[in-house]
């Protein structure tokens, strides 16, 4: 897995991906940052945070169309699946590796935290568990990005059924029942107030699985079939 | 050793590979000869664990690679057609990385892409993008993924595709010069390839194999060929008729003609060689030879005969 965490990771920064998705992410944050901070002098950096958390919706598709697709359509699929590595440590892998840029991209975030700490005085509870939440969002966006990279060859496909997906995700706040687990930004709320909830924990981490075992079933599906 | 019992793949109801079996033993290089299209990837790729079979067993070194696919891909080195490698990489890099997906262990693995950089010819251009490499340092890159970690069998798929001939050479003499350490199936649709490198061939068409036998036995297959070629200066066009003076002549067919010389292919029956009668009539018939040969069984020909014969059962 680390093997293929590794190559992930020099495959996004020695292409533009990494740091497009890094440039969108902190372009967007910034601005948060200048309408909560300047305009409304607002001091909460978990609200920055949170309002931040819009933009997974289009920059995530970046990170994760080419995952599957980009290996089907050049071929490159042939030499992972006929290595030695299982398909679990195959997907796991990439998994890992987008989530890691996503890290990248939350500790350059917490530059602005660091300006916020030298001119006021800002609480770093409710940011951190804010951030907590950030990267479960992001990574539940990422296993379904990765799933809808696995279902075709077409990085375009794959980006543009992610970021519908997401839409309607957004869409699903505060609806009860089945599309519970789908409702991911309502999820959300309580990660700003400083609350680490189970539930919501919970949520994330099934619907991370639950696109992460889909992936891995794809895969697996394609041996025989294809 | 590789071995294949009764397998067939079907995609949806097209049958792409029948029920195919066969073994290769340990420090054989077997070549894999068929059209395009007729199963030679979809069985390589059944082999080396990409696709699975629909139906039969695959065995490679006492590994089955359907129950036991992590012990059995140890054993093979795969080059993919159309040589898919990661572009954004450098060779160094791709190389250490295939390593590293092999599960060669860490400490070995410097020594490891060193060595397989220095066999397969790389030293130059090891610190490049793989991106900017020419089509003959790609296949080259390709097969030290599939070298790396020395696996005991590889499986080279269109190995020498889209070369130029000087290119192809050397691939060839870098296959060849392999076969000592590992046993090799090679495919390809270019027989005179498969000739100079392999001891056995195996030919496949519409997923069915026809023959499996040693080169030199496949190529034997014409050599009852009664034909030969003339070319002679005919002025009277008397050669047309020869077979009047010269009974085992079966049959006379203009093939070329041009200016004053033509070119006839001769059939005859009979074990003799007609080749000296033929010669002396012409002398006395004044007609005046140019060229004579007959006819040189080669692989090409075996292979369409065994293709053939195949298609029609």
């Amino acid at each position: 897995m680390l093997a293929i965490i590794k190559k992930e990771l020099k495959s996004y920064f020695y292409t533009p991906i990494g740091y497009i998705f890094i440039a969108l992410f902190m372009i967007v944050v910034s601005f948060v940052f200048y309408g909560f901070t300047f305009t409304q002098r607002y001091l909460n950096f978990e609200y920055i945070i949170w309002d931040s958390t819009l933009v997974l919706t289009f920059i995530i598709p970046v990170l994760t169309m080419r995952m599957f697709a980009e290996e089907k359509k050049s071929g490159t699929d042939q030499l992972l699946m006929t290595s030695p590595k299982s398909i679990v440590s195959i997907v796991l892998g990439k998994f890992f590796a987008a989530t890691l840029v996503v890290v990248c991209a939350l500790l350059l975030m917490f530059i602005y935290y660091g300006i916020l700490r030298y001119f006021g005085n800002v609480s770093l509870i409710e940011p951190l568990v804010a951030m907590l939440g950030f990267l479960l969002l992001a990574m539940s966006y990422i296993s379904f990005g990765m799933f809808a990279s696995s279902i075709t060859e077409n990085q375009v496909i794959a980006a543009v059924i992610s970021i519908a997906f997401f839409f309607i995700i957004n869409f699903l706040q505060n609806y009860q029942g089945i599309v519970e687990i789908f409702s991911l930004v309502s999820m959300y709320q309580k990660f700003p107030q400083g609350i680490i909830a189970l539930k919501e924990v919970v949520g994330y981490i099934s619907f991370i699985l639950l696109f992460v075992i889909l992936t891995i079933i794809v895969l697996q599906r394609r041996k025989s079939v294809k | 050793m590789i071995e294949l019992q009764n397998v067939t793949k079907k995609y949806g109801n097209f049958v792409a590979v029948n029920n195919v079996s066969f073994k290769i033993e340990e420090g054989e290089i077997v070549g894999f000869l068929g059209p395009n299209g007729a199963g030679k990837t979809s069985t390589m790729n059944m082999i080396t664990g990409f696709i699975e079979p629909t139906d039969g067993k695959i065995i490679v070194n006492d590994y089955e690679i359907s129950k036991n696919p992590k012990k059995a891909k140890r054993q093979i080195g795969y080059m993919p057609e159309n040589v898919p490698l990661y572009l954004e990489l450098t060779v160094k890099e791709f190389i250490s990385y295939m390593a590293d997906l092999k599960l060669v262990k860490r400490k070995e693995r410097k020594a490891e892409v060193e060595r397989v950089i220095k066999i397969t010819g790389l030293e130059e251009v090891k610190s490049k993008l793989i991106r900017s490499l020419s089509r003959g340092y790609k296949q080259r890159v390709s097969l030290a993924g599939a070298l790396v970690g020395n696996p005991p069998i590889l499986i080279l798929d269109e190995p020498t595709v889209g070369l130029d001939p000087i290119q192809v050479t050397e691939i060839r003499s870098l296959i060849k010069s392999l076969k000592k350490q590992h046993t090799i199936l090679v495919s390809s649709h270019i027989l005179s390839e498969i000739s100079q490198m392999c001891n056995k061939i195996i030919i496949i068409d519409k997923g069915t194999i026809l023959r499996i036998d040693s080169t030199d036995e496949i190529e034997k297959t014409t050599n009852d060929s009664t034909e030969i070629l003339v070319t002679v200066e005919d002025p009277d066009n008397k050669f047309s008729v020869i077979n009047r003076t010269i009974t085992s002549i079966s049959k006379i067919e203009l093939i070329e003609e041009n200016d004053k010389e033509k070119t006839y292919k001769v059939d005859y029956s009979g074990d003799t060689d007609i080749r000296k009668t033929l010669f002396k009539e012409c002398a006395k018939q004044d007609i005046t030879i140019i060229e004579m040969k007959k006819k040189q069984s080669s692989l090409e020909d075996a292979f369409l005969k065994i293709t053939e014969e195949g298609g029609k059962e």
